[in-house]
Order: structure tokens, then C-alpha cells, then sequence
């Protein structure tokens, strides 16, 4: 069911895929597929209302960036717009602060309190806990039990009902620690004492942070449900839990769009290490059911590459030297081969420093080589003999190594580009660019 | 809960009700003053006859519309009368938190119920649209399940299990379904089956006490399985009217864990499987309801925390998805906050005159 939506979004993109004038209909259908798709992943309706009109006003008005077709233009506004909603600065700082956890029963505080104390011990800070639940059975048996495991200390007690006495206590018992994480009873908006009480907890232990905890399946009394926390004592932070299960969140970014503050932390799975860091592009992805959004959203910024090249022809197995050479334009059209590198999606690959600029100065050389080749030439590199390539050597004022290496390079891209084709799978820029700068 | 659906579904039936009869009143102005015009000059845009879709010749449609209008004195709802109101609905059950492909059944079934209706002129509108919209709800919501009328009529010990993702409440529902029952009279025994989660058999443990129940666990960590098997085996040989087995929450997409809950429904061999979710849960509900009831099967649905909001949706998304019943609502942190759900009272009350 999920994958069939994603699926009509993936049609409504394609149908823009070709085109480079932005078409009302098709641009206001794919708003339509992506206000479905938001809305089944739980993002508030009227925020999606809201966004998708952004949207459609940017879609429609911006210019269409050189080279770029509206399929990609559309889609980089689209993640535009939704990073921008949930990349609020999150910092977490490693100094020392106390941290008040907010949120609705069940939503997993006590076990993001175990795995924030794990997380900032790992940091090397020294962490105190308090339990300020003092409704739920088990609920100082359970912060207790997972701070035992990682040697935090925690501070409360399974008997008290007064949350309000035990963080004072626990404040005075923890005054060595540098950080203190102070779990809280779950609550909802509607429950008018306990937001008192968690006003009171705020007052007290003059939090540096207070974070909502959200989990991942809330609907759409996400927004509502942080806006009174917001309005109860400001909340700071959003942490998403069970991003384990197949919820996709959208009720967190209604939160964080209601409390104007970011996505510190996701949850993800039953041991105390399962907490990370938040990172926009995963959490986007999800939410749209599409995995290559960011790619194509930097497909746009590097406008050249689409408009000069027969992609197609390449893709036959028909790779020229002309066509190498419309390449080598290309890229250098993009700018910084370094800059370049940094947006395509290659790991942790280490490139040794000098290499991009000797590779771009190589570049330029291989154009001037080019300059030198006729027609002829250039659509059948089999005809270059050697006394071809001294004439080419000659007339771009190059070596005649230099041409043979030029011929290398070439045989070594149209190789990479029949891997492609053969394994079906993505271009594999690493491989690439091992070979290519192994050439150096 | 459902306070907000409530208030929204009224807008949305206004909205029904005065699309329908705008047509209903200007058409009936039009038929005195065209009719004896020809087809081209007629405004006959505002309600042709095309409801199958295909479109009929325009002189047969026209010959249809005016003999149903003038003739018979009677109204065709067409597709394009309801559109926008129908849009409007769509929107009150998503904000409503009815999940996408269950509002998408539910708009299907509502424009069915009214698209091609003839409607007298005498009849009400309202009737007409109550009507569809009470159909469509309480086809969605079927019937609701009566337990203690399921525990008079069956063997004892009858053994209810009960599952659901992390977090939505198991453990304080088997509490309160323990009270419930106690209250009712009968003997309960209460299975410890959370043995993974930390605090978890000290929770069960002082529900239990607080409600002078017996509760039956072993250490943390322990199989599960043995827990709920010792627990139905106490009950038989205490002559123990029910079984309520806790269970750790998961998610359904861990097959370990969706295999060890397999597993402990062939050892205890229970009688009920109740599908515990939040009513605050978005359009995830719909997705894990359908993989609980297909791997482990669920035979009703308790629906939790639905004080938190005024909503509801949940509770039609999975009543829609699994087709299985609602059996109580968990309505706040008392033991007797819990409520057995009759869906024709609360459709009645969604709809109900006021």
C-alpha cells in the first residue's frame, strides 16, 4: 500500500521528467501525489496545505535553472522546503546542562532518558538521572535498571508522589554531575495538573533543555499536543522513538514545526544504544517513501551535465570522443572539481589533496587535444595511428604521450560506461575515480 | 473522544446537505422557466445524468433529466453536486486522523450512497446525507464485541492474549480489563508475559497487587511462553474464570519477535487475541494492525489513551483495515477508565441531531 503511493509520486515525477517548461497540471498533480503522501506519513494536514502552496507558488514562479528540467527543479524545491521545516539548529553541546524530558504516556521517555544518559557518558560527560515519574508501577525499576547497566546514577524513589520533592532531592544528590537527565510522567495536553506539574518541574530544576518526546506513529494531535507543551514551558527539542517500526514520523515534523525548535535525536530500537543523531535527508526520505531525493535535488546543481549530454546513446554503448569531450565541458561548467566531489554520494572515500586540481589542469589539456582532432576523428577514435596522434600532438602543443594518455582515459570511460549498462546498477563513481586517479 | 470527528462530520454534513439542495432549488427555478426551451439553450450543466460515467447521449440525457425533474419531480445527485463537499470530508477524516486508504473507502462509499440517488423533492436532504454517512461508519465500524457476554458463554479459563507495538498501553489494559471483570464477578489471573522490557514485571506486579489479583511471573529475561503457559495451567487447576496474558510490546516488523509472540499463541492456545493500539496513532495503525492480525491474528481491538484527543481516527482505520471489532477504549489512568465501545452508539452520537 505504501509502496503503491510512493509509487504515484514516483509517476507524477516522471511525467516531469522530460519536460523543461513547467507545466501547470503536471506540477499541480505531483503537489497532489506529495500532499497524499505527507498526509499517510502523518504530518498535520494543515501543514501540508501550507507547504504544498509554498511549493506550488516556487514551482511555478522561480525560473527554471539552466540545464535543469521541472522534474528536478520541482523536486529541489520540495526538499527545500521540507529541510528547511525541520533543520532548526540542534545542537547538542557536550558542557553541562540539565535536560527535562516532556511527553504523552507511552511515548518511550524513560527509555530515550537510559539512552541519553549512554549517549553523553559516551561523550565523556558525567551523567546523573532523576525519575520524576511517580504514577507509573515500575517506572523507577525500569530508569533503574538501565542506568545500573551503563553505571549512571540515578536518583528517586518507587514510593514518593511528589515529583516536585524528588527533583529538588535529586538536584542536591546529582550536584556533582555535569549532566542531568530528569524523566518525567507521561502526560497529555488535556491533563491540566500534570502540565502544571511539569511547569513546576521547568521552575525548579531551571532547565537548560526540555525536549518532547514523540513517537513515531503520533497522528495529527501531534501538532496540538506540542503546542500546549510549547505554551506549558517551551519546548526546545524534538525526540522521535520507534523509527524501528514502520512509522514514518510525520506527526514529529508537525511538532517541530509547532515549536519552532528541531529534531534532536531519533530512537531507533530496544537497546540503549539505539539513539542517533537526527539527519534531514534520511528522515525526508522516509517520509516522501523515496530514497533518492537528495541525489536528485543535487542533480540540479550541477546543471550542465543533462543539457550536453546523449545519455541515451551513451547508454547503447555509443561513447565518442565527441562525447567525451561535451563531457569534459560539462564539467567543467560545474565549477570546483573539488566542490563537485563533495556532492556525490561516494562514502568515506579519501581523495589525496592534489588530485583535484591536477585533474581538472587535465582536463583542460584533453579539450585542447581535442581542439586539435577532426570530425572524423572524434566519431571513430579507431583511426588514430600514430602518425594521426603526432599531428594532434603538434597542433595542440602537446606530447604525443599526452594523446595516448588522452586515448586512455577515453577507453577507460567508455569501459566504465559498459559496466554500467551490464550491471544495471548505479554509476560507480568510486571505481571511476580510483582509475582516474590512478592516471596521475 | 471522537468530540472533534463530531463536530467536523457536522460541518462536513452541512456542506453535504447544502450542495444537494442548492441543486435541489435552482433547477426547480430553471424547469418553470426553460421548459419548454431546446437542449443547447438549457443550462443543463449543473446536474446532468452522467452518473455511470459513460456518457449518455446528450438529447436521451437531457430527456431523462427533464422528465425526472418535471415529470416525476424528483432530484439526481450527480458526481459534480457533492464534489467539493466530498472534498471537504476527505479533509475532516484526514485531519481526523482516519488513515489515507480508509478515508479513500470511506468518500467511495459515501459518494455511492448518494451519487445517481433520485430524491424526492418532499425528502429531506439531511436524511439523505445522515443516512450515506451513517452507512458508510457503521460499515466501517461493524460491530462491537461484549466480553462479558463472551466469558459467560464460553469453557473456562478463558484465555484472552494481548499484543500490540511498543508502548500503547498493555500492560495498564490488562489491569483495567482485570478490574472490569473482577467487578463483573468473575476470578482473574494475570500472566506476567513482558519479561524483556526493564520495570515491566514490577509494573504488572503492583497493578496487580493495588487490585488484589493474582498475577503469575518469573525473572526478567525469562521465555515468555513459560510464563503464560504456568499462568493457564494455575488457572486450570485453581478453577480461574479468565486469563489476561501481558506480552512486551514489538514491532511487527521484527520477525524474531513476531515469532516468538507465534510461539507463545501454539503454548497458552488462547481463546482471544486483543490488538492493544493508541487512538493517537496516525496511518502506522493501519499498517501494523494488518501485519498483527495476519501473523498472529487478533480477534478484537482495545484502542488506548482516547482522552488524549478528541479525534478518534484510529479507531476507524482499524476497524476498516483488520474488519476486526472494538472492544473497549482505554479512556484515561484510573482502572475503571475504560469503556465498551457500541459502534451504532457512537455513530449515532457522531450523527445525531444536535
Amino acid at each position: 500500500m505504501l509502496d503503491g503511493l510512493s509509487t504515484s509520486l514516483k509517476d507524477a515525477l516522471k511525467k516531469l521528467a522530460g519536460k523543461t517548461v513547467v507545466d501547470r497540471a503536471a506540477v499541480d498533480e505531483l503537489i497532489k501525489d506529495l500532499q497524499r503522501a505527507l498526509i499517510s506519513s502523518d504530518v498535520n494536514v494543515k501543514l501540508v496545505m501550507e507547504l504544498s502552496k509554498a511549493i506550488r507558488t516556487r514551482s511555478l514562479d522561480e525560473e527554471l535553472p539552466k540545464g535543469t528540467n521541472v522534474r528536478e527543479h520541482v523536486l529541489r524545491i520540495v526538499y527545500q522546503e521540507l529541510v528547511r521545516l525541520v533543520w532548526a539548529s540542534t545542537e547538542v553541546k557536550l558542557e553541562p546542562q540539565t535536560i527535562l524530558m516532556a511527553g504523552l504516556q507511552g511515548s518511550g521517555k524513560t527509555t530515550t532518558t537510559g539512552k541519553m544518559a549512554r549517549y553523553f557518558q559516551k561523550k565523556g560527560l558525567k551523567v546523573g538521572v532523576i525519575c520524576a515519574d511517580t504514577f507509573r508501577p515500575g517506572a523507577y525499576d525500569q530508569l533503574a535498571t538501565l542506568c545500573n547497566k551503563i553505571h549512571v546514577p540515578i536518583f528517586g524513589d518507587p514510593k514518593a508522589t511528589d515529583a516536585r520533592q524528588i527533583v529538588k532531592d535529586g538536584l542536591v544528590a546529582l550536584k556533582d554531575q555535569e549532566l542531568i537527565i530528569v524523566d518525567t510522567q507521561g502526560r497529555h495536553a488535556l491533563e491540566a495538573d500534570l502540565i502544571q506539574e511539569i511547569i513546576d518541574l521547568n521552575a525548579i530544576t531551571k532547565a537548560t533543555h526540555r525536549w518532547l518526546v514523540i513517537d513515531a506513529a503520533l497522528g495529527q494531535s501531534a501538532s496540538e499536543q506540542a503546542r500546549r507543551f510549547h505554551e506549558a514551558i517551551g519546548i526546545d527539542g524534538v525526540i522521535i522513538t520507534k523509527m524501528d517500526g514502520t512509522a514514518k514520523g510525520g506527526g514529529a515534523m508537525s511538532a517541530v514545526a509547532e515549536t519552532k525548535s528541531g529534531i534532536v535525536f531519533i530512537g531507533s530500537g530496544e537497546t540503549i544504544e539505539d539513539l542517533e543523531r537526527f539527519d534531514p535527508d534520511g528522515f525526508i526520505s522516509r517520509l516522501l517513501g523515496m530514497g533518492d531525493l537528495k541525489a536528485l535535488a543535487e542533480k540540479v546543481e550541477q546543471a550542465a551535465i543533462a543539457e550536453d549530454m546523449d545519455v541515451n546513446a551513451m547508454m547503447k554503448g555509443k561513447f565518442t570522443l565527441r562525447d567525451m569531450y561535451k563531457q569534459l565541458e560539462a564539467l567543467n561548467k560545474m565549477g570546483p572539481l573539488k566542490q563537485i566531489m563533495g556532492m556525490l554520494p561516494m562514502g568515506n572515500m579519501q581523495l589525496p589533496e592534489g588530485v583535484y586540481d591536477v585533474t581538472s589542469t587535465k582536463m583542460v589539456r584533453y579539450r585542447i587535444i581535442m581542439d586539435s582532432m577532426s570530425p572524423k576523428e572524434l566519431d571513430d577514435p579507431g583511426l588514430l595511428n600514430s602518425s594521426r596522434m603526432q599531428r594532434i600532438a603538434h597542433g595542440a602543443g602537446a606530447t604525443q604521450e599526452e594523446v595516448r594518455e588522452l586515448l586512455k582515459y577515453y577507453k577507460m570511460m567508455q569501459r566504465t560506461l559498459k559496466t554500467m549498462r551490464g550491471g544495471g546498477g548505479k554509476f560507480n563513481m568510486q571505481r571511476l575515480m580510483k582509475r582516474f586517479s590512478g592516471m596521475q | 473522544m471522537f468530540g472533534g470527528l463530531k463536530e467536523k462530520l457536522q460541518a462536513a454534513r452541512n456542506k453535504l446537505g447544502s450542495s444537494i439542495g442548492a441543486i435541489a432549488s435552482a433547477p426547480a427555478e430553471a424547469g418553470e422557466a426553460a421548459a419548454p426551451a431546446t437542449p443547447g439553450t438549457t443550462p443543463a450543466t449543473i446536474h446532468t445524468a452522467e452518473t455511470s460515467g459513460a456518457a449518455p447521449a446528450p438529447a436521451a440525457g437531457f430527456v431523462e433529466k427533464m422528465k425526472v425533474l418535471i415529470t416525476e419531480r424528483e432530484l439526481i445527485v450527480s458526481d459534480k453536486n457533492i464534489a467539493d463537499a466530498l472534498s471537504e470530508l476527505e479533509m475532516t477524516l484526514l485531519e481526523s486522523d482516519v488513515a489515507l486508504p480508509v478515508t479513500d473507502a470511506i468518500i467511495a462509499h459515501v459518494r455511492k450512497g448518494l451519487v445517481g440517488k433520485h430524491r424526492k423533492i418532499g425528502e429531506s436532504v439531511d436524511d439523505l446525507v445522515v443516512g450515506a454517512l451513517k452507512n458508510a461508519l457503521l460499515e466501517v465500524l461493524g460491530k462491537g464485541f461484549n466480553l462479558a457476554e463472551y466469558i459467560k458463554t464460553h469453557e473456562h479459563p478463558v484465555k484472552i492474549l494481548f499484543t500490540g507495538v511498543n508502548g500503547t498501553g498493555k500492560t495498564t489494559t490488562v489491569a483495567k480489563i482485570g478490574a472490569y471483570l473482577k467487578k463483573q464477578g468473575y476470578t482473574v489471573v494475570i500472566g506476567a508475559g513482558d519479561t524483556f522490557r526493564a520495570g515491566a514485571i514490577e509494573q504488572i506486579g503492583v497493578h496487580a497487587e493495588r487490585l488484589g489479583i493474582k498475577i503469575i511471573q518469573h525473572q526478567e529475561g525469562a521465555d515468555p511462553s513459560a510464563v503464560l503457559y504456568d499462568t493457564v495451567q494455575y488457572a486450570l487447576s485453581h478453577k480461574i474464570d479468565v486469563v489476561l496474558a501481558d506480552t512486551a510490546g514489538r514491532f511487527h516488523n521484527k520477525s524474531n519477535l513476531m515469532n516468538q509472540l507465534d510461539k507463545i499463541r501454539r503454548v497458552m492456545k488462547p481463546d482471544l487475541i486483543v490488538y492493544v493500539d493508541e487512538a493517537v496513532a496516525g496511518n502506522d495503525a493501519v499498517i501494523r494492525a494488518s501485519e498483527f492480525d495476519r501473523t498472529v491474528g487478533a480477534d478484537a481491538v482495545v484502542l488506548t489513551k482516547a482522552d488524549m484527543d478528541s479525534r478518534g481516527g484510529a479507531a476507524i482505520s482499524i476497524a476498516h483495515t483488520i474488519g476486526k471489532p472494538l472492544m473497549f477504549l482505554g479512556v484515561g489512568q484510573a482502572y475503571d477508565d475504560i469503556l465498551p465501545f457500541d459502534p451504532e452508539q457512537v455513530v449515532e452520537e457522531l450523527l445525531g441531531g444536535s
